[in-house]
């Protein structure tokens, strides 16, 4: 037994609450659970539900109640821990509340839809304890929300319920702990092992010269990664994106001696395909798996000995993440494989590599007042057992994510579920949650109906099934990506080349086709941004490189003419230097900025710097940004100084600026179909069963309208915006990039020809305005004078 | 405005998502779904009431601006019958005394259903299938897939138009024209709509603001 092991123990012996972090397979399950196998065994004659275990994805759920039934089982207790997930039948989860396991494993969601039932009060108050497995999945979501404001009630019942987290390491350990506590309590903070070794290689090509320097698949490593996988057992391939993970899965299969033996993990895929993945992963019958975050967590495979990652790692928390799939046999070490597909990314890996050597990741923020969430909590606990208003507030603002609760906020949500909105305005016949003697109910059985369906729908995207027209399902897609397809046209799904029939009761019908011409789904996730700890990360490299004092190693020896002659061309960015280059090309006049921001926070930052240029003078621009930059593209070029450069980098009225600059409204009505699920204003459709909802289908884009028109103080329209602007334009981000601004040296450099950093932002900006064929071919053009240079000079 | 003849019949499209027949001093509009906001109400979904009285006031000024003889709705007057507590319907008859002098008939809509005692309140005619009128029918719905179709304006498919250029996207009501025959776009603000009749033949022309706009050539 390891000591933070013991140390976890005897904290939850003493009834503490805490959070345990240590990287994944290095028997955290073992530390948290353990304090509870004690508990569970000793107290005889037990009555009720005790231990509760939450798994942020019931994927999960069957594989760790085995593991955690595999102590008590040794200690003869075999059969004390259940399961509850969305997949368990109706049966078998009225079963379970008849008779009560001592423990059991489910997820927030399901949580939450213990906690609407009538009796839910006196048969969840005998749970002594909650473990919150993977706790940093949950922490920055909304999920993770639900999950605080559940396990506050839970708390309310039993005010000596201990609560463990389990997490991997991130940047704010503190936070993250305080978070599952009550207000003003910080919880123990228990340390495990931390020097599971990590082998990180990356997968250099022979030369920068056969190099893309942006935007393709990184198809050219192909042979590489092809080898090492065949030096395997097994490998776990990692992509960025879905629309990567399909393509990369076509590529390796195709060039496999055993194609049988390669398979597709994602989070659309139809769940009997993921088990097949899995499974295969599991029992090493399958050589080679292609996944993407859906495989981020998860039970460990032991027989998986390499990792690889196509592609920027993003940030340092998740490559570590990643790398932990594998090599959990004992004194293994954790091996991955760095593919990087363009040039820069493996200066990105260079600064991933010092920063694992600072032991620095990245924090995760949590999400606070999100009334969306509140609302839906309040119905639920109306539904279970109804609640009083006036000792409600208490345990809500008890919550981290809400101790910042105004009366206002309080007493809007409370009229949104009573009386559908403020006093004033008018929402005659509703009656969703009722007043009763002082208790707030929910008395129509239909309202608890759609209510019970409604929960859950937090992570849920509107998905689509998709089926072949003959039977038999595939997975889920996008609602976006379907609704641009006619019957008729083809895409790629789940390593298949499908034909579209026709959309029909949430479910795209599908058939095989032969064609070869077939589009990729591009899926909205997968767009995350550098993180800034990586971001920072490059710069701090840039600046090694002007002091000559380079850390040694492969990548910076590979990248290094590159930079050479990003220096000679123009010149370098670095914490201390916003490099800005112009250019006029027969394109017109380019403006280039590489602030480093992520690219989320780069698209704001575009719109309103050209928003500001074009007060100077009216100009329009066409906008690209990648992680590192932005390119602004105008007809004439702009003749601007320094000092000109620092008022269009101002902090000052940034907000009201940022707002005027994009159409924050329009993104605003796009957010709000994630509020709006959440809260109960849109009726998700369930495949098979929408039929008699029929009448209740509303887009959200529409009940967007009507409250704006009709009730404009709305406050689930305001959360909407400041989500768009602190979720979808990083707004932080753009502030603490201008603020840096202020305090940098502005270096405006005119440039004759494209620089390194340059060409990936002109290339991203040429596909998404060319046929795929013109795109790809003036890329190779201009790559090779590119690279006749580097290699030249 | 836009005007077009259907089988010899000069008709008038408005951007109040109308059609206003001069010769006979007709307006015909189509899916209304009055009561709408209702239903999800009590399903506890908080929409506004005050969506109601924003369609019926719409109606006002159209009436009030074109002064028609007739109004004749062509199905879907309202999202789902009454229930016996329902306040809305009163409202309706109230704003029906305000219109007094003028016809209104409704052809039935797959939604009109056990309207009738509430027909009467509100002094509506009712037309089981389709009115023929000057070799037009009119009628509620017709099957926008298939190849023959009858001279004549109908409702039920919402038509709209979906623009994207770049990361703008505009969403605006249509009338959808095909073979002498018009559907109207939705007259109720609080109903979908729905995108694609251009794939059977239909041309369409969408409401932009004051304007109709031809969008996809015939």
């Amino acid at each position: 037994m390891l000591d933070f092991q013991r140390q976890a123990w005897s904290a939850f012996a003493q009834g503490q609450s805490g959070l345990i972090h240590a990287p994944t397979g290095s028997g955290k399950t073992l530390a948290a659970w353990g304090g509870a196998v004690n508990q569970l065994v000793d107290v005889t004659p037990r009555t009720g539900l005790n231990v509760l275990w939450i798994t942020p994805l019931r994927a999960l759920a069957a594989d760790t109640s085995r593991a955690l039934n595999r102590p008590l089982a040794a200690l003869g207790k075999p059969d004390m821990v259940a399961m509850r997930t969305g997949d368990t039948s109706a049966y078998r989860r009225k079963k379970l509340i008849e008779q009560p396991p001592p423990a059991l494993v489910t997820t927030p969601e399901s949580l939450s839809l213990m906690l609407s039932y009538a009796d839910a009060p006196s048969r969840m108050k005998s749970i002594q304890a909650v473990f919150v497995d993977e706790w940093h999945e949950l922490l920055g979501s909304k999920r993770g929300v639900l999950l605080q404001l559940a396990l506050a009630r839970l708390r309310s019942l039993n005010p000596v319920l201990q609560v463990w987290g389990l997490s991997a390491t991130v940047g704010n350990l503190e936070e993250a702990c305080a978070a599952l506590m009550p207000v003003g309590h910080t919880g123990t903070c228990i340390q495990g092992r931390t020097d599971r070794p990590l082998e990180i290689e990356t997968l250099l090509p022979e030369s920068l010269q056969r190099f893309p320097l942006a935007g393709r698949m990184g198809l050219t490593q192909l042979p590489s990664v092809t080898q090492r996988i065949e030096q395997a057992e097994s490998t776990l391939v990692f992509t960025n994106t879905r629309n990567q993970a399909e393509n990369w899965y076509g590529a390796i299969q195709s060039v496999s001696a055993e194609p049988e033996r390669i398979a597709l993990h994602h989070g659309s895929i139809d769940r009997a395909l993921r088990d097949h993945a899995e499974q295969g992963l599991a029992d090493g019958s399958l050589k080679c798996v292609v996944a993407t975050s859906s495989l981020d967590l998860g039970v460990d495979f032991s027989p998986v000995d390499q990792v690889i990652q196509i592609g920027s790692p993003k940030g340092i928390a998740r490559l570590i993440q990643r790398a932990g799939r594998s090599g959990h046999r004992p004194g293994a070490s954790a091996r991955l494989i760095c593919v990087p597909t363009h040039a820069l990314e493996v200066l990105e890996l260079a600064a991933v590599r010092a920063r694992i050597e600072q032991r620095r990741v990245e924090s995760r923020e949590p999400i606070r007042l999100a009334l969306d969430v509140l609302s839906q909590h309040l119905v639920t606990v109306a539904m279970g057992g109804g609640f009083e208003a006036d000792t409600m507030i208490d345990e809500v603002r008890s919550c981290p994510a809400f101790h910042e609760l105004s009366r206002h906020q309080w007493q809007w949500t409370l009229d949104f579920i009573t009386r559908g909105g403020p006093a004033l305005q008018a929402y005659p016949n509703f009656h969703k949650v009722v007043e009763s003697n002082g208790r707030m109910r929910v008395s129509n059985r239909r309202i608890a109906m759609l209510h019970r369906l409604n929960i859950g729908t937090i992570s849920a995207d509107g998905a689509l099934q998709v089926k072949f027209v003959k039977g038999g399902s595939l997975g889920q897609v996008e609602e976006r990506f379907i609704t641009r397809l006619r019957p008729g046209d083809r895409f790629i799904f789940a390593g298949r080349s499908l034909e579209l029939v026709r959309v029909r009761d949430m479910t795209a019908y599908v058939k095989k086709s032969s064609s070869k011409k077939a589009t990729v789904p591009s899926w909205a996730g997968g767009r995350m941004p550098l993180s800034t700890l990586l971001a920072d990360g490059m710069l701090n490299l840039f600046n090694a490189y002007a002091d000559n004092q380079l850390p040694a190693g492969a990548e910076i020896q590979h990248v290094l003419p590159l930079l050479e002659q990003q220096q000679r061309q123009s010149g370098l960015p670095g914490t201390g230097r916003l490099l800005i280059e112009q250019l006029t090309s027969r394109d017109g006049a380019h403006l280039f900025l590489y602030p480093f921001a992520g690219r989320l926070a780069h698209e704001g930052l575009a719109a309103l710097i050209a928003w500001r240029l074009a007060q100077l003078a009216p100009v329009t621009f066409s906008i690209t940004v990648n992680d590192y930059g932005m390119e602004l593209l105008s007809a004439r070029p702009l003749q601007l100084g320094v000092e000109q450069w620092r008022q269009v980098l101002s902090v000052e009225h940034l907000e009201r600026d940022i707002r005027r600059s994009l159409d924050a409204a329009n993104m605003a009505k796009y957010h709000f179909r994630d509020i709006a699920r959440v809260a109960g204003m849109v009726q998700r459709g369930f495949p098979g069963k929408n039929k008699p909802m029929r009448h209740l289908q509303a887009s959200s884009g529409l009940i967007f309208d009507v409250l704006k028109e009709h009730d404009p103080d709305h406050l689930l329209l305001e959360q909407a915006q400041r989500e768009v602007l602190e979720g979808q334009l990083e707004f932080q981000r753009i502030h603490a990039a201008l603020d840096r601004a202020t305090g940098q040296a502005i270096v405006l450099k005119q440039t004759d020809r494209l620089t390194p950093l340059a060409f990936p932002l002109w290339a991203d900006r040429l596909r998404s305005q060319l046929s795929s064929e013109d795109w790809q071919a003036r890329v190779d053009r201009m790559l090779g004078s590119l690279e006749q240079r580097v290699g030249s000079e | 405005m836009m005007q077009i003849v259907l089988n010899n019949n000069l008709l008038e499209l408005l951007p109040e998502r109308a059609l206003w027949w001069p010769d006979r001093r007709l307006l015909m509009i189509a899916d209304v779904h009055l009561g709408k906001d209702q239903v999800f109400r009590r399903h506890g979904i908080a929409i506004p009431g005050s969506v109601l009285h924003s369609e019926l006031e719409a109606l006002s000024r159209m009436v009030g601006r074109y002064r028609p003889e007739q109004l004749l709705v062509l199905g879907d007057w309202v999202h789902a019958p009454p229930s016996a507590d329902d306040d809305w319907p009163e409202t309706v008859r109230r704003w029906r005394t305000v219109h007094g002098q003028l016809s209104i008939d409704l052809v039935l809509g797959n939604h009109d259903r056990r309207l009738d005692a509430w027909l009467s309140q509100w002094r509506m005619g009712r037309i089981d299938h389709a009115l023929e009128l000057d070799g037009l029918q009119l009628i509620h719905a017709v099957d926008a897939e298939q190849a023959e179709i009858k001279p004549g304006v109908s409702g039920h498919w919402h038509p709209c138009v979906h623009l994207r250029s770049g990361r703008e996207s505009l969403r605006m009501p249509a009338f959808a024209l095909r073979d002498q025959h018009l559907i109207l776009p939705s007259f109720g603000r609080f109903t979908g709509g729905m995108d694609g009749l251009e794939q059977y033949g239909w041309q369409l022309l969408a409401v932009a603001g004051q304007r109709i706009a031809a969008i996809n050539p015939p």
